[in-house]
């Protein structure tokens, strides 16, 4: 579903990613992990097409998303770390012009905004503008809008910041629900705990290098994954 | 404290002079300099050289009859006039919108200081206004009249009470604005009308104020003692500029006490307005048949959308939208009249009349500059656009869309206008409109150019893109000058080529221009903005 070839992107003098290779296969739930700056953010928006990479290659679905970026986003959602949408914009416009751009069909749009917006508890809040939403209704709204055209591959920056512990079980449903269905998530997060739950595998950056990566019993072994994780930061569990 | 937060002001409204936020490094000294130069050529060289204009043909005459306050007055009224049109638009959203407030609240720091900051850029904005109509007044008078202590001192100290006076003005009409936002549904189109209401009365009384200033330069003496006796405190005002010590006392007394009372009367509702939310009842969301749209027109409802949202958008970057259909209409009612006064006037050159009809047109029509911040004010959420399966063509299209329809469906309204009241040939008739539809595609293009090239994502008031920044005033500027050329270009060469060749001429170079700038926008312009 996702395959991440050598990939390599500088800033300046730094490399923010430095030869980076990852492959995500349908039905899995992919942790990405590590410390700040280590890089997660920029291999996300190079897999979304937000940021040009120096080297390298990204398929989704075997597309390249060099050469084939409309494609490769067809298929695609990404709810990045902070869900800036647009203020101006309702709710339920917001989600109406994210179908339209997706040509979700009007019965279809109608069904899942329905489902969606009632699981999250967000249906009343719909003609609302944006603007007045909080940080967590935001995320809610930016994760409905992700879930409308029924994605293949669905990337999240950070997706438990600002959410409920409601709302957090709910995607962690969700999230099992593509997975089952034949699609696949990458997600960066910090909370070790939820990526050893939640994830089928898991891989570890550190300053732009991949450091460990494979299924959750490959990378942990014995260990909870906070004592791999803080191990190969080279702290003291 | 104070000082930091003014920097970060500061720093926020003049970033664009000293950083290049494509390149993401500060600009070089030489670019900043060229930079700051075309402002101050644009602020000084134009609006200042209308205004000196004015100032040299009533202040002699003023001064020779003993009425030298009366001069002061008139300017300084002026002053005041321009200074709150063009920083009361703002202040609203640079005291209560700024998106960082809720961060400098959160923090240790004084409210009255974030105030104070805040506060500062409203002033700058009216001190800029201000000053382009009493600098070259109160230079003028030093220069023609008298340049003694007094009259230095008294004209420094003018300069300083109308600044404070604007200021205070600005405040006390943004706080009404920001009283009203929290109560009101459909806010944006409701402040819109009451602004455009604010500037056709400033329209009306500068129109006005012409006749008036002739008619008191003829009988100042009469209207002097008649003002002095009526209005006595616009006598004092215009005697601060002569330099009378009672004057300027009482006037600054007046003023600064006038300043306390907005600053205590803001500082006690700041924090309230500024931490509202501006929910007036929540509507309650009612789900209905919605019909799915093509990505075009998703995206060129998203960029009407945001153009609609924002009274501060619509006033700066869309007065041509309310113009021009006034125009028109004002065209099919007077136009004979104002036909048979340029005919008089212009009437031995032929084409003058209709060179000087379509020269209007553009004027207005570059009033409308709404493609120019669009690049900029998607801000944070260009994710978005960058993200979703469309093509940065298709998301620069749609923001060509916008100001294509809102100035050439007037544009097209007001041709028609003029085809009604003025007897073209057809083929003179093919022409105008070419050059119109030519000049209108032509300043869309260029501010979508100019806003990609010197794009701002990083603001916190909405008014920073929309009115502070270099491609709006270049866009703005460049339509007033373009629209000066047709109609200087015919007047001193082009009537040899007659007004079909003119205009035939114009309109191919109109249209190479906009040629260049389309392939530009469509292959570099696209690459740029996918990797902003």
């Amino acid at each position: 579903m996702l395959k991440i070839e050598h990939l390599t992107k500088n800033y300046g003098e730094k490399k923010a990613v430095d030869d980076l290779n990852l492959h995500i296969k349908p039905g899995e739930i992919y942790g990405f992990i590590g410390h700040n700056g280590a890089g997660k953010t920029t291999t996300l928006k190079a897999v979304v097409g937000i940021l040009q990479f120096d080297e390298g290659e990204i398929l989704i679905d075997g597309k390249s998303v060099r050469t084939a970026p409309l494609e490769c986003k067809r298929d695609i959602a990404y709810i990045p770390d902070n869900p800036d949408l647009y203020d101006f914009m309702t709710g339920i416009k917001y989600l109406d012009f994210i179908a339209d751009i997706f040509k979700v069909s009007e019965t279809d749009r109608k069904t899942r905004i329905r489902k969606y917006a009632d699981l999250f508890e967000l249906t009343a809040d719909l003609a609302q503008p944006i603007a007045s939403y909080s940080h967590g209704m935001k995320q809610k709204l930016a994760i409905i809008a992700a879930w409308l055209h029924q994605p293949k591959l669905i990337i999240m920056d950070e997706p438990f910041v600002g959410l409920d512990p409601k709302a957090s079980h709910l995607l962690k449903g969700m999230m099992r629900e593509v997975c089952d269905a034949g699609g696949a998530i990458f997600f960066s997060t910090h909370v070790l705990e939820v990526a050893e739950k939640l994830c089928d595998k898991v891989a570890i950056i550190k300053g732009g290098k991949l450091v460990r990566s494979g299924t959750m019993e490959e990378v942990k072994g014995d260990d909870s994954l906070e004592e791999v994780f803080l191990e190969l930061e080279g702290e003291s569990c | 404290m104070l000082s930091i937060l003014l920097k970060k002001q500061m720093a926020e409204i003049f970033r664009s002079y000293f950083y290049d936020a494509k390149k993401n490094k500060a600009r070089s000294k030489a670019a900043t300099a060229a930079y700051i130069v075309l402002f101050m050529t644009i602020m000084i060289g134009l609006l200042g050289g209308i205004f000196t204009f004015l100032s040299l043909s009533i202040c002699g005459a003023l001064s020779a009859a003993g009425m030298d306050w009366l001069y002061f007055a008139i300017m300084g009224l002026l002053a005041i006039l321009l200074g709150v049109f063009g920083s009361v638009f703002n202040t609203y959203s640079s005291l209560y919108l700024s998106k960082d407030n809720d961060l400098l609240l959160s923090m240790p720091i004084p409210v009255n200081v974030i105030m104070a900051s805040r506060l500062l850029s409203v002033y700058l904005m009216g001190l800029m206004y201000s000053l382009v109509i009493i600098l070259p007044a109160v230079i003028v008078y030093w220069v023609t009249v008298s340049a003694s202590a007094e009259a230095i001192f008294g004209c420094l100290l003018l300069m300083f009470l109308i600044s404070v006076f604007v200021l205070t003005l600005s405040c006390a009409l943004g706080w009404v604005v920001a009283k009203i936002s929290l109560k009101l549904k459909n806010k944006s189109f409701i402040t819109v009308v009451i602004s455009l209401a604010f500037i056709g009365g400033y329209y009306f009384f500068y129109f006005k104020a012409q006749t008036l200033i002739q008619n008191l330069i003829a009988n100042a003496g009469a209207y002097g003692e008649k003002i002095k006796g009526a209005a006595y405190p616009l006598y004092l005002f215009g005697r601060v500029g002569v330099g009378d010590a009672l004057a300027m006392a009482l006037v600054a007394a007046v003023i600064l006490a006038l300043f306390a009372l907005m600053w205590l009367l803001i500082s006690r509702s700041f924090l309230k307005i500024a931490t509202s939310s501006g929910r007036t009842a929540k509507k309650e969301y009612k789900e209905s048949k919605t019909k799915q749209k093509g990505v075009a027109a998703a995206l060129l409802a998203k960029e009407f959308g945001r153009f609609t949202s924002s009274p501060n958008y619509m006033l700066n970057c869309g007065l041509g939208v309310f113009l021009l259909p006034i125009c028109g209409i004002l065209l099919l009612w007077q136009g004979g009249t104002v036909i048979s006064v340029l005919n008089e006037l212009f009437g031995e050159r032929s084409g003058c009349t209709p060179i000087l009809l379509s020269s209007a047109v553009c004027m207005l029509a570059s009033m409308n500059d709404m493609a120019a911040p669009s690049v900029s004010l998607e801000g944070k959420s260009l994710w978005l656009m960058q993200s979703l399966p469309v093509t940065p063509w298709q998301v620069l299209r749609a923001k060509l869309g916008v100001q294509l329809l809102l100035t050439g469906i007037p544009v097209l309204f007001c041709a028609a206008c003029i085809a009604f009241i003025y007897p073209y040939t057809p083929l003179e008739l093919l022409l105008t409109v070419l050059v119109l539809v030519s000049f209108v595609l032509f300043f869309a293009l260029l501010g979508l150019f100019l806003g990609l090239k010197m794009p701002n994502l990083n603001w916190t008031s909405e008014i920073t893109p929309i009115k502070q920044s270099a491609c709006v005033m270049i866009t703005l500027f460049g339509g007033f000058v373009y629209t000066a050329l047709l109609c200087a270009g015919f007047m001193m060469y082009g009537w040899q080529l007659g007004f079909v060749g003119y205009m035939g001429c114009f309109a191919l170079v109109t249209l190479a221009l906009c040629a260049v700038l389309y392939f530009w926008l469509k292959k570099k312009g696209s690459s740029l903005f996918a990797t902003l």
